[in-house]
């Protein structure tokens, strides 16, 4: 199978911080990849040059064949992305909220597709509030609508599973399970051991910007050993 | 109170102090000073035209106006603290999960916000006049008096419209009616006497015939107002669960002539229910123009016969421009970054929402001319407004991006605005003080006009967006 993702000695510096240092990677088509590492190892900051929101300041990366650098603006015009703060605008309600995504990206039959998410993720009773008056977890549920309701090949999430409950948790793996069954592909990154090791097909650690480990979930099970005791083994180590 | 507001200022510094160098920005009090030196030499050239007493009153002029503008805190109080600059990152937005008041974290947000932009405006505009008193030969007890009144004036147009707009937060009514009495008052005062209630501006007075009581009141009248405001303020109540119909959908095909229909009524939407569309164009449109039309017509037998309306119009022009400040101010790059938006799309959409609130200025004008009896020129003043106004907005747009409130305190950006504006200003007068109808020849404007929005795009496309 083809790589939708490639990442080629990627590096982003902020002044005297290395956020991201000489990472190369690639994501296949199918995948649920899931991208790990400690607080201010570079999840984000990847998440953000994948999606052409910022510039590397070194290396470089496609995604769907194209450069993110030069193509950013068609790279999300093709993917799906939940930003790591959300932050919908906050005088548009829910629902208006979705129909403006739908506006811009031009997608037909928004009012029925917001309402099978309203469904989904069980806020339909929130749907005329404004955004800035919504629960935190009802705003994350918004941005999970947001990055899905125009099925895209591609989803690149940040920490999606954070601020939701333990029954909403289920119906989002349950989700994002399918999605890539049906061929697609997620890239996500996550702070939560045990959701990654029952979702993820492949995996790489990030720590203080640089790569340590990457590779095939399975890899891990053949040796014995949880993704948990591994990850923590390797981030001690440095 | 020391400590936190302590904080504050420091924030505030490194907000924009990170987004173009310490230097630049520790340059901008200090070119405040230079031109106000400079210009305290060209007075005795000025004197020879204008008397110094009308020249005093146009000086507290722009120092009320200064306030004004900055003085809406009870109106933007809970947008600022939420949103400027994304949130939790501010610690006004921060400091709630501290043991301290919602009262008490807002009082030293205006405090700062105050102090702030006393040092990089009032304070180095007063200093350079005093500096350059000895060579100019104005008494320093002069030069001292006029700080204080124009600090005074400043003051003044502060409290007014915070208290205003705090006022506006709690009744909308109330609002209106106080500002249909003050002004009702203002114009009583101007037809009982006969004379233009702009002379009778307290710090005005101050500055004309000194008297520690006058001072006193002044300072007492102020101090309530700053209380009350401050009373009156009222953080919101979380947990509203209103429910607003789906206005979004029909907007988008309403604006479908515009570039991107969903960006603009998105920020129509925002600034109609933030409140801040209302009142932003009654406190930092409205107000201060009626009140800058008192203190223009002193100097209306200084200008050529309609020299007046059209010297207002091209006022007018630059005050809604700052209107560019309006739709950029409220959202953050980061409501969009997960959208297939360029930062370039949302300048051009921005500059769209901008030049449909041109209505605003063209009919301000129109109501000027018709009120003042000139009819017939209502077509070249509303033209040379708006024109004035896009090109200056542009301008802002090439410089600022999605920043302008931020960047303009950038020494470089600021200079490069005032001269941009000051020729135009400048050309657009002498050819409307020719003849009024030549003043529709400022639609040329649109082109440079045009020209920055291109430029604008291009250049802020190329940079990672500011503070994301
Ligand atoms: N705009 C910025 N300016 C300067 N430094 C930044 C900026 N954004 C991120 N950094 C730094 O880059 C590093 C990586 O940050 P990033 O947000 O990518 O981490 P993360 O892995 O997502 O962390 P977390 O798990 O806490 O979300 C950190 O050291 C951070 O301080
Ligand atoms: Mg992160």
């Amino acid at each position: 199978m083809a790589p939708v993702l490639e990442v080629t000695d990627l590096s982003k510096v902020y002044g005297d911080v290395t956020a991201v240092d000489h990472v190369s990677l690639s994501v296949e088509e199918g995948a649920l990849f899931g991208l790990l590492g400690p607080n201010g190892s570079g999840k984000t900051t990847m998440i953000k040059i994948l999606t052409g929101q910022i510039r590397p300041t070194g290396g470089s990366a496609t995604v769907l064949g194209l450069n993110v650098e030069r193509e950013g603006l068609r790279v999300r015009e093709r993917v799906g992305i939940i930003p790591e703060q959300e932050s919908p605008p906050s005088f548009l309600s829910a629902m208006e909220y979705l129909e403006f995504v739908g506006a811009v990206r031009k997608i037909p039959d928004i009012p029925e597709r917001a309402e099978r998410w309203f469904d989904l993720l069980e806020f339909g009773d929130k749907k005329h509030v404004l955004c800035k008056d919504l629960s935190r977890g009802t705003r994350q549920k918004l941005m999970f609508a947001q990055a899905f309701i125009h099925e895209p090949v591609l989803a690149l999430i940040d920490e999606p599973l954070i601020n939701f409950d333990p029954i909403m948790q289920d119906v989002v793996k349950d989700y994002l399970a399918d999605y890539v069954r049906s061929g697609r592909t997620i890239f996500l990154s996550t702070h939560i051991l045990e959701v990654a090791e029952e979702l993820c097909s492949s995996f790489a650690i990030l720590h203080r910007g640089r790569l340590l480990h990457s590779g095939p979930i399975a890899d891990l099970a053949e040796k014995g050993l949880h993704l948990p005791e591994f990850f923590l083994s390797l981030v001690r180590k440095g | 109170m020391p400590e936190l507001f302590l904080r504050m200022m420091k924030e505030e510094w490194r907000i924009h102090s990170t987004m173009f160098g310490q230097v630049s920005f520790a340059l901008f009090p200090v070119m405040i000073f230079g031109i106000a030196f400079m210009g305290s030499f060209l007075l005795p050239l000025l004197r020879s035209a204008i008397p110094s007493s009308d020249l005093a009153l146009m000086t507290h002029a722009l120092f009320l106006m200064l306030g004004f503008m900055v003085g809406g805190f009870g109106l933007l109080g809970n947008e600022m603290m939420n949103r400027r600059f994304g949130q939790a990152s501010l610690l006004t937005y921060s400091a709630r999960s501290l043991p301290l008041s919602e009262h008490f974290i807002f009082l030293n947000f205006v405090a700062k916000d105050t102090v702030y932009y006393f040092f990089l405006w009032v304070f180095p505009f007063g200093a350079g006049y005093i500096a350059a008193s000895p060579f100019t030969g104005t008494p320093l007890f002069q030069a001292l008096l006029l700080l204080l009144t124009l600090v005074l004036s400043f003051m003044s147009g502060l409290c007014v419209v915070f208290l205003l707009s705090a006022l506006y937060i709690r009744s909308k009514r109330a609002c209106w009616l106080s500002v249909l009495a003050l002004g009702a008052g203002w114009g009583g005062l101007a037809i009982l006497t006969g004379t233009n209630p702009a002379l009778l501006f307290p710090p005005f007075l101050l500055y004309s015939a000194f008297s520690w009581s006058t001072l006193f009141g002044l300072c007492t009248i102020l101090a309530v107002m700053f209380a009350i405001s401050i009373v009156l303020f009222s953080p919101e109540t979380a947990g509203t669960t209103k429910h607003y119909p789906n206005t979004l959908a029909p907007l988008i095909r309403r604006v479908a002539f515009l570039p991107n229909p969903p960006l603009v009524a998105k920020d129509l939407i925002d600034l109609y229910r933030s409140g801040i569309g209302i009142g932003q164009t009654l406190f930092s449109f409205l107000i201060p123009l009626v009140v800058i039309w008192f203190f223009l017509s002193l100097v209306g037998s200084y200008l050529p016969p309609h020299g007046l309306l059209f010297m207002f119009a091209m006022i007018t022009g630059v005050i809604a421009s700052t209107m560019y400040t309006w739709v950029t101010e409220f959202d953050a790059f980061g409501s969009y970054a997960c959208l297939p938006v360029a930062v370039s799309t949302l300048i051009r959409s921005k500059i769209a929402t901008f030049s449909l609130l041109q209505v605003i200025p063209a009919v301000f004008i129109g109501l000027v001319a018709t009120l003042t009896g000139e009819r017939a020129y209502i077509l070249p003043a509303v033209v040379l407004c708006v024109s004035i106004s896009f090109y200056a907005g542009s301008v802002m747009a090439w410089l600022c991006g999605l920043s302008p409130s931020v960047l303009v305190y950038d020494v470089k950006v600021l200079f490069t605005y005032l001269i941009l504006d000051g020729v135009v200003f400048a050309i657009f007068s002498a050819v409307a003080f020719a003849n009024p109808f030549y003043a529709l020849s400022s639609v040329v404007l649109f082109i440079p006009g045009w020209w920055c929005v291109k430029a604008a795009m291009k250049r802020w496309d190329a940079v990672d967006p500011a503070g994301f």
